[in-house]
């Protein structure tokens, strides 16, 4: 990469921050701190304890609700994949259910499984569900059917053809469904914990949002999108891992 | 029997939660039947009240799709073909496309008021992702062969995006469409249910606070079928401009 290229890639970034601190200087108005602010606000929770407490509650909701959704997405998705009268039975109902806005089952959750922690785990396997089982099951449908009939003529059992020719042929666009699944498992947990929750990030800019704190505001703001980019980055870099043969391309 | 099959697992369900509505296991709270579920729907569907609040999210939702359509295709088809403006605008895009852009839905609140501004606001937002990063993928995946010969017969940059890039991207656009359609709902309902006096999400936040769970599934129902309505209506118009290429189910 060029130098010009690689100083385009940040300058529009630094230019916003310098531009936004330029500003705040001006005088902004009390919601929009400066980013020096934010950094400096950031820090100091950095020190304290709330905010690690109000983390661990946000990701103990996110990451199992994730695991949960996008293992039964994945394990059905490929199984309609591969099986025609399981696809015939289950895709049908995932089909007309995907535009559905998985949020407003919320409530309903809330009633069948108390306002607690379960509802905001299933709620974000539920929302998980879908973009992991949509692209396991293309992944699986997509197979090349030749390869199937090489592995076939070479001996190979059914077992055998599903691990080694559907599953690494699946595998980039599984990637690609988990992707998507974990954005979706950030924000479904911030809207349910700013919804109904008594602890968590989403929890925490509510608070702060009543109490006008806007510097709270901005430090959940902030670990919420560094959360949701480490989680990303580490996506892509077990994808590199797992498949080294694709281009590693966003 | 095999026609059957796509109406098993519905049929399933559906029973089911007639059987455990009607088996006293529970409260009526939890598991209406389906008949009073149907007679909350029907009220609702009568009266032109409910109309007015499905417009006030549809109107919210549409406000924040459009506006996050024409910005994404331009932005994507402009990143597709000119490396500078990719190499400007595409860390920005990937560094914080998995970012929970609700979270900025509080300080929205505070620069664009607590009506439909900050939430057709965050909409857009929302939706612009999938609308850029799709329609940059679709504008890079144009033919050479088609721009080489558009050049050759003499045609300016500008007429190249419009008569040749923004044809052969019309696809990708389609499935970008598909995809932030159903998300500028979710964000709809959302921020409707995070604060609101109106619009559905409202609607729905409200009757659980006051109980009434049929009237809450009711309005479960119409969302969802205005969910499904959108897409049927978005996969029509897709099959009838994109005639090149059918498409009847989700397309990824």
């Amino acid at each position: 990469m060029g130098v010009a290229s690689r100083l385009a890639r940040w300058g529009l970034l630094a230019a916003v921050l310098v531009l936004w601190q330029l500003a705040a200087l001006h005088g902004l108005p009390d919601y929009a701190l400066s980013p020096l602010e934010i950094a400096k606000h950031f820090f100091a929770a950095l020190g304290t304890r709330e905010l690690y407490q109000d983390a661990a509650a946000s990701l103990l909701r996110a990451l199992p609700g994730f695991a949960v959704g996008t293992a039964l997405g994945v394990l059905l998705g490929l199984a309609a994949g591969i099986a025609r009268s399981f696809d015939e039975m289950v895709s049908p109902l995932v089909f007309l259910t995907y535009p559905v806005p998985k949020i407003v089952m919320l409530p309903v959750f809330m009633l069948w499984f108390g306002i607690g922690d379960l509802s905001k785990v299933l709620i974000i396997a539920l929302a998980c569900f879908y973009p992991a089982f949509i692209n396991a099951y293309y992944g699986a449908r997509a197979t090349r059917r030749i390869l199937v009939w090489s592995a076939r003529n070479m001996g190979a059992s059914e077992a055998e053809i599903f691990r080694r020719v559907v599953l690494p042929g699946a595998l980039p666009q599984i990637f690609a469904g988990m992707r998507v699944a974990l954005a979706l498992s950030f924000i479904v947990m911030f809207a349910a914990e700013m919804i109904n929750a008594r602890s968590g990030l989403g929890h925490l800019i509510r608070e702060a949002e009543n109490s006008l704190r806007f510097d709270l505001m901005y430090v959940s703001l902030l670990t919420i999108a560094i959360l949701g980019y480490a989680g990303d980055r580490l996506l892509r870099f077990l994808r590199t891992y797992f498949l080294p043969w694709e281009e590693g391309h966003a | 029997m095999k026609a059957l099959r796509p109406y098993i697992l519905v049929l399933v369900l559906l029973a089911a939660w007639e059987i455990a509505a009607h088996s006293s296991l529970w409260s009526p709270l939890l598991f209406p039947s389906l008949e009073r579920i149907g007679r909350e729907f029907w009220l609702f569907v009568s009266r032109p009240e409910g109309w007015w609040q499905t417009w006030t999210s549809l109107y919210r939702a549409f406000g924040g799709f459009v506006l996050a359509a024409v910005a994404g295709v331009l932005l994507g088809m402009l990143m597709g073909r000119s490396a500078f403006v990719a190499s400007l605008l595409d860390p920005l895009f990937s560094g914080t496309y998995a970012v929970p852009k609700l979270a900025l839905f509080p300080i929205f609140i505070f620069v664009f008021g607590l009506g439909s501004l900050s939430k057709i606001v965050l909409i857009f937002l929302e939706c612009l992702y999938p609308m850029t990063i799709i329609t940059y993928h679709g504008a890079r995946a144009v033919q050479p062969v088609l721009l080489w010969s558009a050049q050759n017969m003499g045609a300016s940059r500008a007429r190249t995006l419009l008569r040749v890039v923004f044809p052969a991207t019309l696809p990708y656009v389609f499935a970008a469409l598909r995809v932030a359609l159903p998300v500028a709902l979710i964000v709809a309902i959302i921020t409707e249910m995070i604060s609101s006096v109106d619009g559905l999400g409202y609607l729905v936040t409200y009757s659980l606070s006051s109980l009434k769970t049929d009237r809450m599934l009711a309005l479960v129902v119409v969302i969802s079928l205005l969910g499904l309505a959108l897409d049927h209506a978005l996969v029509a118009l897709r099959n009838r401009l994109v005639y090149w290429e059918k498409l009847d189910t989700y397309c990824a």
